[in-house]
């Protein structure tokens, strides 16, 4: 088995499906204790969130949790009463909720975005639509392109004295004059770029793909893993009972609603432990001398 | 893995996604969640609309210069998204739209969306986003000659475009946050979101005045020398 990123897209996509939709859909207090905590620890084991983004998270956490006590008064226990509007215990639970909920969901979203890197995306979107892929690439080479383009007639505007950083009209006018530029440059070129496709036969035929990625029996596995522990939470999430208004009425310790968490906490620290797997077995196959 | 490669699949999906899939969810949402997670359903409809287009876009034969200048249409917009405060998707989407057709507008909204969140971070409101600058497109295409012949008038879409867009992200935002649609919560939502709104609204403006003379003129001189 290989290391987390490095399984097929399509596996690490329907991953952060499973968990992002178990996190964002249901408002079992459990489930989202869990849901914020594996996204915190993955977050922090696996580096993609920094010092300053805990902190931005954390500052969410506080923002989303406390708007929904002051503005929905729904709810039979007050707890006191702030400007003559009630306060009530259910409102506050579930602003704790949905902020944990808003929370781990950035967390994760935050990890999909860094593993799911653009390569990766074309490659998916390339399976469902052969010229919305072509579209696709072309764009993504395109935006670097016209940096790598702003860069050089920018640097021969200014190498020509043509416009200076100091003065703010100036240097606007000097910014609008090398967008001109860029757009004449790459659409002159880019009408080349579509004769030279023509004629090396561009849609006369079937188009084929490359793909760096297989489908190896790691991925099929580790995707039937991803949704029978889906399922099971699912099972647990339905099962178990969750209301908040008017007054608080949980039964989430059910067998079944224990045996979803589990699953769900399962699949939250899923990669970690293929992670961790692989740490371990590369520590052994380490010659010993 | 290839959905939609096989031709008659892609004809089945025209009229499967409108008259079978979207009532179905619709009506899973009204009998199974009793109307309680909206957020899942509109999300699984923004998906299927954007696949429905997808489908319609995959059967024409369009041109490769058309779609190689919507490409580079589209990464001006990505492009332009890197600037602070101040972004002209909507702008580019809009001159798009009107000088390459509607649909080229839509793939330029929602592409550029799809693609600049990619740096910016997916999430689930990139569906929403993408359908969202898709119809600013879409509709700037329709109505591409009532907004050729003035330039006043584009200025007016790009502050509505600017307006509407932000209300509609704010009943995403209220839906996501609250599960349901709650009033109070999407008045202060809009409330508190004045300032971005207003942002849009003024940064469209700017960015057509800057753009409808030089990207306009550039693209009529490509389409008349070219013939795209």
């Amino acid at each position: 088995m290989k290391r987390f990123e490095q399984l097929n897209p399509l596996a690490v996509a329907i991953y952060y499906l499973c968990v992002l939709i178990i996190t964002m859909f249901s408002m079992n207090p459990l489930l989202l204790g869990i849901a914020l905590v594996t996204s915190v620890i993955s977050g922090i084991l696996t580096g993609t969130a920094k010092l300053r983004t805990h902190l931005i998270f954390a500052l969410v956490f506080l923002v989303a949790a406390v708007l929904n006590p002051l503005f929905v008064h729904k709810g039979v226990t007050v707890l006191f009463y702030l400007n003559d509007r009630p306060i009530t215990l259910e409102a506050t639970a579930y602003g704790l909720c949905a902020a944990a909920m808003l929370v781990a969901a950035l967390y994760r979203l935050r990890e999909l975005s860094k593993t799911l890197t653009s390569d990766k995306v074309l490659y998916l979107f390339g399976r469902i639509s052969p010229k919305l892929a072509l579209l696709l690439s072309m764009t993504i080479r395109y935006v670097s392109l016209l940096h790598i383009r702003w860069r050089k007639i920018s640097d021969s505007q200014r190498a020509l004295g043509l416009y200076d950083d100091g003065n703010l009209i100036d240097a606007v006018r000097g910014r609008a004059r090398v967008l001109s530029i860029l757009i004449t440059w790459t659409l002159e070129n880019g009408i080349i770029t579509a004769e030279s496709m023509e004629s090396r036969g561009y849609g006369s035929g079937r188009r084929t793909s490359y793909a760096v990625y297989r489908v190896h029996t790691a991925d099929i596995i580790f995707i039937i893993v991803c949704l029978l522990l889906t399922a099971a939470t699912a099972v647990g999430v339905w099962q178990s009972q969750t209301a908040y208004y008017p007054a608080l009425d949980m039964d989430l310790l059910t067998p079944w609603g224990s045996a979803g968490a589990a699953a769900f906490a399962l699949l939250g620290v899923l990669p970690l432990i293929i992670n961790a797997k692989e740490a371990i077995r590369w520590r052994l196959l380490l010659s010993k001398t | 893995m290839i959905v939609i490669q096989n031709k008659n699949l892609r004809t089945m999906m025209k009229y499967v996604i409108p008259f079978v899939l979207i009532p179905v969810l619709v009506a899973i949402s009204a009998i199974v969640f009793a109307g309680q997670r909206y957020i899942i359903i509109s999300l699984g409809i923004a998906v299927l609309a954007i696949l429905l287009f997808i489908t319609g876009f995959e059967r024409k034969n369009i041109g490769s210069r058309r779609m190689v200048i919507t490409a580079i249409m589209t990464a001006l917009a990505v492009f332009g998204r890197f600037i602070p405060l101040f972004k002209p998707i909507t702008a580019i989407c809009v001159m798009t739209a009107v000088y390459l057709g509607a649909e080229a507008g839509f793939l330029c909204g929602s592409m550029s969306v799809l693609i600049s969140n990619i740096y910016f971070g997916q999430g689930p409101w990139t569906p929403f986003q993408m359908l969202g600058f898709g119809l600013i497109g879409l509709f700037a295409g329709y109505l591409s000659k009532v907004l050729m012949r003035s330039r006043w008038l584009m200025l007016l879409y790009g502050v509505i475009a600017g307006v509407a867009y932000s209300f509609i992200m704010d009943i995403w935002t209220v839906l996501w946050y609250a599960g349901g649609f709650d009033l109070k919560l999407y008045t202060a939502a809009i409330v508190s979101a004045i300032p971005f709104t207003l942002l849009y609204a003024v940064s469209n403006v700017v960015f057509l005045l800057i753009l409808q003379k030089t990207v306009g003129n550039k693209l009529n001189r490509i389409k008349i020398k070219y013939g795209v």
